[in-house]
């Protein structure tokens, strides 16, 4: 007989409602007062366009943050398909939710890295 | 105690509102929801007035109806008025009113808390009110940039009266935030889990994360502005090491948020009303609780987009620019939500959907021009013309005054138990919506025809004339509109026809009860078991707290996630201290504006004293407080230790930590970006003094959860001497500082000891807060009024012990350890 896998209460748990946001929010700061740092004590030459360690430093935060914030989503969608109690599916389906717009804003928030440089 | 033998009288006697000077002392969340209100109304129509003034000025070029300087006191004081005494205060206002009604509680977790953010909104505005009569009202524009609000380019009290007045105001919305956030998570009735709250209570909750995080960032810029002005403290000053722009940062830290702190209360209102109207429930509600707690976030990661034109590197402004544009995904999900509600539904069009459809109109036109406001080189193009003055009044009416006043034609029923003038109130919408049309519509062209904004007058001949009359009627137009929207409001008590029970046939809690509601809201508390208990024919097959006998003011506190009871509240009841608190701390404010320093430390210890006596007979000193049990199967909260007021203080010290961050934000922005910024050749702070007050603080923290310990196995044997001794840690910790603080600190020289400074006096005001709440532990303690039978406040005092102790760790690792790790000492 198929039984449900049992989870870790993390998964279910309010805390994951703010957690993708907080996360962003963080990242957020990370890369723009991270640029502020990088320019003030290594200014990159205007010339290198964003091919630049500023850019290289940010871009791969930028990656990791987002593939992290896209495992948790999993991980909170596996929660909800797996949790019989109305209330707890309720927030791990909200929390995936939340999840997944945080790394979509992250990658997007993100993706000028790619193209401009850092400091001009 | 059987229900049938607690009669209405006897529910009357336990919630009665006195008259008269007593009426001062009432806490009731309708009272004080509805003073809020109405104050709010009063602020609206002086700054109406103020908008009408404008636009006369500006009807025709050269004209000589205002003088330069009255113009700017005019503009800058409608601005102020409109965000910070109307839109705000308003919607908490009708947060505070509705929130208990919708939640099914009988009053909100801190009555008193409320009261006294009522009366510091009043006097701060009051305050600011002032400065218009004296004709000394701050004429620096509602954001008050550095370095015009500065004592240099702006002599005088007049920026005093903003930064103070605001900064008092500033306490309201705080408190509010912090109530209503407790409240929300804390006195649900029973069964009200998260995915049965009714949405206007999810943008609520949301909203007040947004305050308490949101407002602090402007409470630091205003005190370290006003400590510049009064004190010569450097912060914003290039020749000192300080940098005007930081003013910008924290104002706009706190000024976009602002933006959504009053669109999202008002969206709630939205989407309570369409679902109603549409006569189905709302589709998507899950996606639009997604997207309410995603706007709630992402507008905080905005606040650049309003300095596009100061310098900033062009990497830096795309990061600001692409979370400017996908703030508008959320709002996009909601409207999409709302429409396909309408589209499903069988709408019928009543007066409060008139204001619905006039703000899905004109809000969705202000979204889209701050998309294209997102988009940096078009902001460069627009950047200060009346474009952006066009935009923000769409988005800010149509956003805020739209929904707000179908709100209020929605709950009229509720509040008077008279239903409006159907005749009256659309020729007021009308009036309104074809007058804001006419005024701001055509604005924008104004503005892309290159007018800027905040100039008095301009000359003929440039192509501004025609459209700035026709904004001037516009506006007039609109005022009409107000006018015949206001008659409604107060003739229909007396000319309204009686409203039917539940006259929309809504589906939340509030329309289950009488109309106008008894000041205790429900004579019994239901058991709510959908979204939509108002039509669930089971929701008085279970209820709670009949009794009231006891004399307590009582309502029910729930989990947080569930909803299921946990506990009894026992609410506090009417008080003169928050009005005498906030009397006291209005003295102090007007003490420092004449700059009556002497007086203002007089007052200022004089305040302290009040709160904590306040604190002290908030606490539980009458004998019916204890003396009779509840009939409830559920334990009192005060014999607990997750009590609501440990809730709220953990909101206060989230605020508190806010402002923090704010500060450290300063302390690195200055050393990163300001072009005369200068590190001492040694730190000027003794570091081993300050090692000593973070391991004071840390014991302090570490023996009150030993004593939290024994506590909860029911031994409060060791509580005296426990507090004893973080007493005795807590005024040696305090000394220390005080012994830190003596450092030789150039602090009208240098901006990096002006900071230095302020946050050392940060610490030590948390360090002297957190140890006279303890020395007042010990007398309550050896009078019996905290024990192991009564323990709640202890863990209370710990928080603040656990966050001093934070900070202080922190301040040592940014002010002394890292600084010397990266060689700048």
């Amino acid at each position: 007989m198929w039984t449900r896998k049992p989870f870790p209460i993390a998964a279910v748990h309010p805390f994951q409602l703010p957690l993708g946001l907080v996360i962003w929010a963080l990242w957020f700061v990370a890369v723009y007062g991270g640029l502020s740092v990088g320019c003030a004590i290594a200014t990159p030459a205007a010339e290198a366009g964003s091919l630049t360690w500023i850019n290289a430093v940010l871009g791969l935060l930028t990656l990791v943050v987002t593939v992290g914030l896209l495992a948790l989503a999993r991980f909170c969608l596996m929660a909800a398909r797996n949790e019989p109690r109305t209330e707890r599916r309720f927030i791990a389906r909200l929390a995936a939710g939340v999840h997944v717009i945080a790394a979509v804003s992250t990658l997007i928030t993100g993706l000028p890295i790619l193209v401009l440089p850092p400091c001009v | 105690m059987s229900e049938q033998q607690t009669t209405r009288a006897t529910r009357a006697a336990v919630w009665h509102n006195p008259t008269g000077w007593r009426a001062l002392t009432v806490v009731s969340h309708s009272v004080i929801g509805k003073r809020f209100m109405l104050t709010g109304l009063v602020f609206f129509l002086v700054g109406g007035l103020l908008a009408m003034l404008i636009r006369a000025q500006l009807a025709f070029p050269d004209q000589a109806f205002m003088s330069s300087d009255i113009y700017n006191q005019v503009f800058t004081m409608h601005g102020t008025v409109m965000m910070f005494l109307f839109a705000l205060p308003m919607l908490e206002g009708l947060a505070m009113y509705m929130i208990p009604k919708m939640i099914g509680a009988r009053d909100l977790a801190f009555p008193r808390l409320g009261a006294f953010g009522y009366f510091c909104y009043l006097f701060g505005g009051l305050i600011l009110m002032a400065s218009i009569v004296l004709a000394l009202a701050p004429a620096s524009g509602w954001f008050m940039y550095t370095p015009l609000s500065s004592d240099v380019f702006s002599p005088g009290v007049n920026s005093d009266f903003w930064l103070l007045g605001v900064t008092f105001v500033e306490i309201a919305a705080v408190t509010a935030g912090i109530e209503l956030l407790v409240s929300i998570l804390r006195t649900r009735t029973a069964g009200m889990s998260l995915s049965k709250m009714p949405l206007f209570v999810w943008y609520i909750l949301v909203t007040s994360v947004m305050v308490v995080f949101g407002f602090p960032p402007l409470i630091l810029g205003s005190i370290l502005l006003e400590l510049e002005r009064a004190g010569g403290l450097a912060f914003f000053d290039v020749a000192r090491g300080g940098d005007p722009l930081l003013w910008q940062h924290l104002f706009w830290l706190f000024g976009h948020p602002e933006v959504y702190i009053i669109f999202l209360p008002a969206a709630g209102v939205i989407s309570t009303l369409i679902p109603v109207f549409a006569r189905r429930p709302i589709v998507g509600y899950r996606a639009v609780v997604l997207a309410v707690l995603t706007t709630g976030f992402i507008s905080f990661g905005l606040w650049v987009h309003h300095m596009f034109t100061v310098g900033i590197p062009q990497l830096a402004q795309a990061f600001f620019s692409v979370a400017s544009m996908l703030v508008a995904v959320p709002t996009a999900i909601q409207i999409f939500a709302w429409l396909a509600t309408l589209w499903g539904g069988r709408p019928v069009f009543s007066l409060p959907m008139l204001w619905v459809f006039g703000f899905l109109v004109v809000f969705v036109f202000g979204g889209l021009t701050g998309v294209m406001l997102a988009l940096v080189p078009f902001n460069w193009q627009v950047h200060d013309t009346h474009f952006v003055v066009a935009h923000m009044h769409y988005v800010l009416i149509g956003g805020m005054l739209f929904p707000l006043v179908a709100g209020i034609y929605y709950w009229l029923p509720l509040f008077t138990g008279r239903m409006p003038s159907m005749q009256l109130g659309r020729w007021g919408f009308w009036l309104c919506f074809i007058g804001f049309n006419l005024t701001f519509l055509v604005m924008h062209f104004t503005g892309l025809l290159g007018m800027p904004r905040r100039v008095y007058t301009y000359e003929a001949g440039l192509g501004w004339d025609i459209p700035n009359l026709i904004s001037s009627v516009g506006g007039f137009v609109m005022c009409a509109g107000v006018a015949m929207v206001l008659i409604d409001l107060l003739t229909h008590a007396r000319f309204g026809r009686k409203a039917k029970a539940n006259p929309w046939h809504a589906d939340t809690l509030e329309w289950s009860m009488a109309a106008p509601p008894p000041t205790w809201n429900f004579d019994l508390l239901p058991r709510v078991h959908d979204r939509h208990p108002s039509h669930d024919a089971q929701l008085q097959e279970e209820t709670w707290l009949p009794d009231m006998h006891h004399g307590r003011r009582e309502t029910l506190g729930c989990d947080p996630v569930s909803g299921e009871p946990r506990q009894v509240i026992h609410l506090p009841a009417n008080s003169w201290w928050p009005f005498v608190c906030a009397l006291a701390l209005a003295a102090l404010c007007v003490s420092l504006l004449v700059r009556a320093y002497p007086l203002a430390a007089f007052i200022a210890l004089l305040s302290v004293g009040l709160l904590s006596a306040w604190s002290w007979h908030n606490g539980l000193r009458k004998p019916h407080a204890r003396a009779l049990p509840a009939p409830d199967p559920l334990p009192m909260h005060f014999t607990g230790f997750d009590s609501p007021g440990l809730w709220g203080t953990n909101a206060a010290l989230l605020a508190s930590g806010s402002l923090f961050m704010s500060m450290l934000f300063g302390w690195f922005y200055l050393w990163t970006v300001a072009p005369l910024w200068q590190f001492p050749e040694t730190s000027p702070l003794a570091w081993p003094l300050l090692l000593t007050v973070c391991l004071l603080c840390s014991l302090a923290a570490l023996l009150y959860r030993r004593t939290l310990v024994r506590l909860r196995t029911g031994d409060g044997a060791a509580l005296p001497r426990t507090l004893w001794a973080v007493a005795g840690i807590g005024l040696v910790a305090c000394a220390a500082l005080i012994a830190l603080l003596r450092a030789p600190l150039d602090i009208t020289g240098q901006a990096h000891d002006a900071v230095i400074l302020v946050m050392l006096l940060y610490l030590l005001m948390h360090a002297g807060v957190a140890t006279l709440a303890t020395l007042l532990q010990l007398r309550r303690v050896a009078l019996g009024y905290v024990s192991a039978a009564a323990p709640f406040e202890v863990p209370i005092v710990r928080q603040l012990w656990r966050y001093t102790q934070l900070i202080a760790w922190i301040l040592l690792l940014v002010l002394i350890a890292f600084p010397q790790s990266w060689g700048v000492y």
